[in-house]
């Protein structure tokens, strides 16, 4: 992956796009979804992940995995669209021939849908009597482990410097560029999660100790941090640090 | 010679080696292919995206943060419980699930303002929050909100005092964060139901205050 999507920290980027009403003030009520394709896109990549052929941290690798042209040009939704799409493909849910063809039946205008009648449901499909039980239960990361956690709350630890991911160079973690090989103090720890740099290449949950890792705001950025007295937390699981002496 | 987009072949946006790059170059026919394509086979569900959709508009949103807040505001023995276990305390209003399976509470005093982020992608308590709006999946507001929080908030209108100490919270694992805004002064006789009317969705984000009272 490009890691495009590690982006904490970079310069470059703009002013925020806050959203403003009539008099100029900051809104909260914008719509959910602005257009009615960003409301389809989400929802059939929520519908076809209920399929149970991958889970959260390989869908999100596959969106960084997007080549680092496609990543910058497409919006949100668009990222989520051709993940879901390579998924699909990969996942064999789909073959290339019929995304062929109904692409190129979108294109001329011929896209038809079945009548519901000569439509047969695949048995894992995600019916809408169970959207709100699912939704209810979610998706759990906590798992129940004998694994015991290394650092107490307080102690120092230094964070992996270069590519946290020991399986795969380049391979997906949830340790961002900004935070590698800064030192912090653990703010606390919140049980055994699954460990997504397994997890997102299809090895397994390898559940391992989660901690919130407080960094100064000057550990993390030197001179240029706002002020000595803020600080930046993140959520890391145990392989990403090492123990310093106090 | 033609002017504009026109000119530029599809093959020129795209590498060819992923499946994507079949897709068409207008979004809302590629996701209408994706779609058909998926309804056709039958694995997904047109009655079932009608559900996501209108639950998510319609029915789960920050007005159910909102309710946490007030009532937090107005019973101190809540609050420490949402302070101590957020996941059970919310869950107490029937709010759960997913993307907000494992909550975390972080209360905002005269000493700390909290603001929260996900700079790799897009984390957000959908329980309690929705959807997150389009500037927090923003790349501005992913890249500079560790790295100059203060300035951040300046643009949301925000602007806080040097000595208060900000904490910026990354939501880097499964837990997903809900900040507990401080009660607007002259609040004091204003019932939960009232109050929850004043808690906007930005300042359970960290990026805005509740309402004042005029």
């Amino acid at each position: 992956m490009s890691r495009l999507h590690d982006m904490g920290g970079r310069f470059g980027d703009g002013s925020i796009p806050v959203p403003r009403d009539t008099d100029n003030e900051v809104t909260n009520s914008e719509p959910t979804f602005k257009y009615e394709w960003h409301a389809k896109a989400w929802a059939i990549t929520l519908a076809a992940g209920a399929l149970g052929e991958w889970n959260l941290d390989i869908s999100r690798h596959y969106r960084e995995c997007l080549p680092p042209k496609d990543y910058i040009n497409f919006s949100y939704y668009e990222k989520w669209l051709a993940a879901l799409t390579n998924l699909l493909i990969d996942k064999k849910l789909v073959s290339l021939d019929e995304l062929k063809e109904y692409v190129s039946a979108a294109k001329n205008g011929t896209l038809t849908k079945f009548s519901d009648k000569d439509i047969k449901l695949d048995e894992r499909t995600w019916l809408a009597k169970d959207v709100q039980k699912t939704l209810g239960w979610g998706g759990p990361s906590i798992r129940d482990t004998n694994v015991n956690p290394v650092f107490d709350i307080g102690d120092k630890v230094i964070t992996q410097n270069h590519s946290p991911n020991k399986d795969f160079n380049g391979g997906h973690t949830r340790l961002p560029k900004y935070a590698m090989g800064r030192v912090g103090i653990i703010h606390s720890y919140n049980n055994n999660h699954v460990f997504p740099d397994k997890n997102a290449h299809g090895l397994g949950e390898n559940p391992l100790p989660l901690y919130t890792v407080e960094f100064k705001s000057s550990e993390l950025w030197g001179e240029l941090a706002e002020s000595q007295n803020d600080s930046i937390l993140l959520d890391l699981w145990e392989p990403y640090l090492k123990l310093l002496p106090n | 010679m033609m002017i504009g987009k026109k000119n530029i072949d599809e093959s020129d946006n795209h590498s060819h080696d992923h499946a994507h790059s079949h897709l068409p170059s207008d979004p809302e026919l590629r996701v209408k292919a994706v779609e058909t394509l998926l309804l056709n086979k039958g694995l997904i569900d047109s009655k079932t995206l009608d559900e996501l959709i209108d639950t998510y508009e319609n029915r789960i949103g920050p007005k159910n943060g909102a309710k946490v807040v007030a009532k937090a505001w107005v019973d101190p023995v809540y609050k420490k419980r949402l302070l101590n276990d957020a996941t059970s305390a919310i869950r107490e209003l029937s709010y759960q699930g997913r993307q907000g399976e494992n909550m975390v509470v972080v209360e905002n005093t005269p000493e700390t303002h909290n603001v929260i982020v996900c700079t790799l992608c897009s984390c957000y308590p959908w329980p309690v929050l929705g959807i997150p709006p389009t500037w927090y999946k923003s790349d501005e507001y992913r890249s500079r909100t560790v790295r100059e929080p203060r300035k951040v908030l300046l643009e949301f209108g925000l602007s806080l005092d040097p000595k208060v100490q900000i904490k910026v919270w990354d939501s880097t694992a499964e837990i997903r964060y809900l900040v507990l805004p401080m009660r607007p002064k002259g609040t004091e006789n204003m019932d939960e139901s009232e109050l929850s009317e004043l808690v906007t969705r930005n300042s359970m984000i960290g990026t805005g205050l509740p309402k004042e009272i005029k």
